[in-house]
């Protein structure tokens, strides 16, 4: 895979892929300041953002000047080796490198050639610039959050819009290798952070385009299901509760020891509970107060009601619940020690995913330009 | 508008045994690549279809904006027939995605389900992941989010938790599931075989928040950006006259700072003891001390409308971008010139429901939305008549 990308859209894209198995070679100019890595995105490990690190696990790393004519055969050779293109840089710019699509494809017809962007190629801002916090902004992201009666508000880690983005992109990939199997040929992607925040949030715009109603902060509470929300117990910790369905409704009533709930007609159903859903949180607070927040996890826990209680890095990377899924793996990178990160969302039975350090930019030149001579020089090479 | 599947995944056959969000997305999304999706529901239906909102006494909106795409089949696990029904489907599916913590029949367990079709790909989505002491807590997105550390990016430490008001854990976890299951069927070209691939909620938002966790590990110097957001106060953009805004001056030097400064009449900033502050901050709304001279830019910008602001900030090199509400978003141009919306025609009423599109574009093999979401049951005898009839080999 060849990995022309930067910053964080496009790296978290191909980091997937490479934890999948792909072998995923991620270009940078040689000349790169270190301190532009990831955006410059603080704080920073040994000098480089901690974005350049945590986007770019799971690759090796080519040192190619796309500038310069010698180096540019070599891409092209790589290419000709390659399944897929990836690239997240504006319109236009890809052909200025002599990547576009055209190029690329008349080297290698049946690459898979992923070109993610802000907001599309067509439109009036297609050369807007498009990093994650434009989009949480544009996309009506931010809109939903915030504490009840409140304005809305950010989403204080500009780092997810990315990240569905390229979680978006990662999929198409892999779909177009499936179709490639069936088509014998390949084709070109195009993936926007606007339609891929948009389509994040499927449900909610769909709630207002056939309602026209713009939604309000709601504090810890859902907008589809009630109760779902959070309490304070006698302890002053906060347990949050998502009550989903009318199995759940009537466990939790009993597990909470307020029967008389399931009589009062107000509460009849998921959406009067909605409608009443202040009502409702009134007669559930001072219960919720009455008694720790352990007694309240046992009971609910028992009665099959989804729970649960913040945690905090530290007691995360601690947790049994963590540790034996292997959500929080701690890995070695090549530059800048061991890091904790989030490791594969996916747990393969078969062909297990596995999560690699972070390699240093061009740390891997000298093998990828061996392998590249070593296949044209192949018996049977076609010297493409 | 039932047209042929031309998707990536045409040809692939996906049984959904799985309802709320992650589920029915993961389904969703697979269907929309072109995959023949059957959802199987219990007689009292996925949960979904009684959320809200919902419009004209129909489904939830969540459940129709979830389940395009696909067609149901109503399978009673108590009842012997019901359960050969599904034991077909899965004999010839390339794919189940199962969310139950408890499996209502020992039919569905992934080994045995193995053995009838060892090239079944058998996705399982859980609230906690398969391992470890939350195993069985059943799947919703707040536990997730707060076990996950997702709301220490809102509110206010100590109060109240915010939540995210999308469903990221369930999306999210739909997205890893989609991953998952593509690669499982990528691997099965070379293997012949299927596998169990186990996805969940709370995993996939410790996923998300890798660059948190990586940045907390050994930084040269803690004092964070985006990443310290649990020690900041709620962000709500910047209000101008009319709407608010958000802005970057990343790239601004000082000679257009003190000409930004003066095109928005805020001559008084500078006699402000925080001004050093504002001036060398060049990240503007997201910088390191945004949230100490926030209400400087503010007061500032109260009295402009925003388009006005924004076309300032933006003359004077600086990025300057609308905080739209969902009303908003709908109507910009951007959101119709790329396609972002899509109607549903909707099965044999005349009723059209608007949702939104598929993110990919695949230039050889289009995604599309071929059908809207199935009324409980709608295909059951559709689809026991498509099935080959088996003979009958004892008691069921």
């Amino acid at each position: 895979m060849f990995d022309l990308t930067l910053w964080m859209v496009g790296p978290w894209a191909s980091m997937q892929l490479g934890a999948l198995g792909a072998d995923v070679i991620h270009i940078e100019q040689p000349d790169v300041d270190p301190r532009t890595l990831g955006a410059g995105v603080p704080p920073t490990i040994n000098g480089t953002s901690c974005g350049y690190i945590a986007w770019n696990m799971n690759k090796r790393g080519l040192f190619l000047d796309l500038k310069a004519e010698h180096d540019r055969e070599t891409a092209y050779n790589v290419l000709r080796t390659s399944d897929v293109f990836l690239i997240n840089m504006r319109p236009g710019a890809a052909e200025r490198m002599g990547m576009g699509y055209e190029r690329v494809a008349a080297i290698n017809p049946n690459i898979i050639y992923c070109a993610i962007t802000g907001w599309g190629e067509k439109g009036p801002m297609r050369d807007r610039p498009g990093a994650d916090p434009q989009v949480q902004y544009f996309s009506g992201f931010w809109s939903l959050n915030g504490q009840r009666g409140e304005r809305a508000e950010v989403y204080r880690h500009f780092t997810q819009m990315d990240a569905t983005s390229g979680n978006y992109a990662a999929q198409a990939v892999i779909m177009a290798l499936l179709a490639r199997k069936r088509t014998g040929r390949g084709q070109r992607i195009d993936l926007s952070m606007l339609r891929a925040t948009a389509a994040l949030q499927t449900v909610g715009l769909s709630a207002h385009l056939a309602t026209g109603e713009v939604a309000s902060p709601l504090g810890s509470a859902a907008f589809a299901t009630a109760p779902d929300r959070a309490f304070r117990c006698l302890d002053g910790e906060w347990i949050g509760i998502s009550v989903t369905s009318e199995p759940q409704w009537a466990a939790f009533c009993t597990a909470i020891e307020c029967p008389e709930l399931l009589d009062d007609q107000r509460f009849a159903t998921n959406q009067s509970r909605v409608h009443h859903r202040s009502e409702l949180a009134a007669l559930l607070e001072p219960r919720f107060a009455s008694l720790p927040r352990h007694h309240w996890i046992l009971r609910l826990d028992d009665a099959g009601v989804p729970c649960g209680y913040p945690l905090t890095f530290d007691q995360l990377r601690h947790h049994a619940a963590v540790i034996e899924n292997g959500y929080l793996p701690e890995v070695q990178t090549s530059g800048w020690g061991s890091v904790f990160t989030g490791g594969p969302p996916w747990q393969f039975e078969r062909t297990p995913a596995s999560w690699s350090g972070t390699p240093l930019p061009g740390e891997h030149t000298a093998d990828i330009l061996d392998e590249i001579a070593e296949a044209k020089r192949a018996p049977g090479s076609d010297g493409r | 508008m039932t047209g042929a599947a031309s998707g990536p995944l045409d040809g692939f056959r996906v049984v959904e045994i799985a309802e709320g969000v992650a589920g029915p997305a993961i389904g969703m999304q697979l269907g929309d690549a072109g995959a023949d999706v059957i959802k199987i529901e219990t007689p009292q239906g996925d949960r979904t279809r009684a959320w809200a909102p919902a419009v004209d006494g129909r489904d939830s909106i969540p459940f129709r904006s979830l389940n395009r795409n696909k067609r149901g089949v109503v399978v009673d696990w108590a009842v012997a027939a019901d359960r050969e029904l599904a034991r077909d489907l899965l004999a010839d599916a390339d794919v189940v995605i199962v969310d139950l913590p408890e499996l209502p029949h020992a039919d569905l367990d992934p080994k045995r389900l193995s053995e009838q079709n060892p090239r079944l790909i058998y996705l399982a989505v859980s609230g906690f992941g398969a391992q470890g002491p939350w195993a069985h807590r059943p799947a919703a997105d707040l536990p997730a989010q707060l076990s996950s550390e997702t709301t220490a990016s809102l509110g206010v430490t100590g109060e109240e938790p915010v939540r995210v008001g999308t469903d990221v854990g369930g999306m999210y976890a739909a997205i890893y599931g989609v991953q998952a299951v593509c690669a499982a069927l990528w691997e099965r070209e070379t293997s012949g075989l299927g596998q169990r691939v186990d996805v969940s909620l709370f995993g996939s938002l410790i996923a998300m928040r890798s660059t948190l966790w990586v940045a907390l590990s050994n930084p040269d110097e803690w004092w964070g950006f985006h990443l310290d957001s649990y020690a900041k106060p709620p962000d709500h953009g910047y209000q101008c006259a009319d709407l608010p805004i958000y802005f970057s001056l990343a790239r601004m030097d000082r000679d257009s700072m003190s000409a930004l400064l003066a095109d928005l009449d805020m001559p008084w900033v500078r006699d402000d003891p925080l001004f050093p502050l504002l001036a060398a901050d060049t990240g503007g709304g997201t910088g390191r001390h945004a949230h100490e001279v926030h209400h400087l830019w503010e007061r500032g910008f109260a009295k402009w409308p925003a388009d006005q602001v924004m076309a300032t900030i933006e003359r004077h090199g600086g990025i300057a971008f609308p905080m739209n509400d969902y009303a908003r978003l709908v109507a910009q141009p951007q959101v119709q010139a790329t396609g972002v919306l899509a109607r549903i025609p909707d099965g044999n009423d005349s009723d059209e429901f608007t949702t939104i599109s598929p993110p990919w574009e695949f230039s050889d093999t289009p995604a599309s939305i071929r059908r809207s979401a199935p009324a409980l049951g709608e295909h059951t005898a559709e689809i026991q008549s498509q099935l080959p009839r088996r003979e009958k080999v004892g008691p069921a």
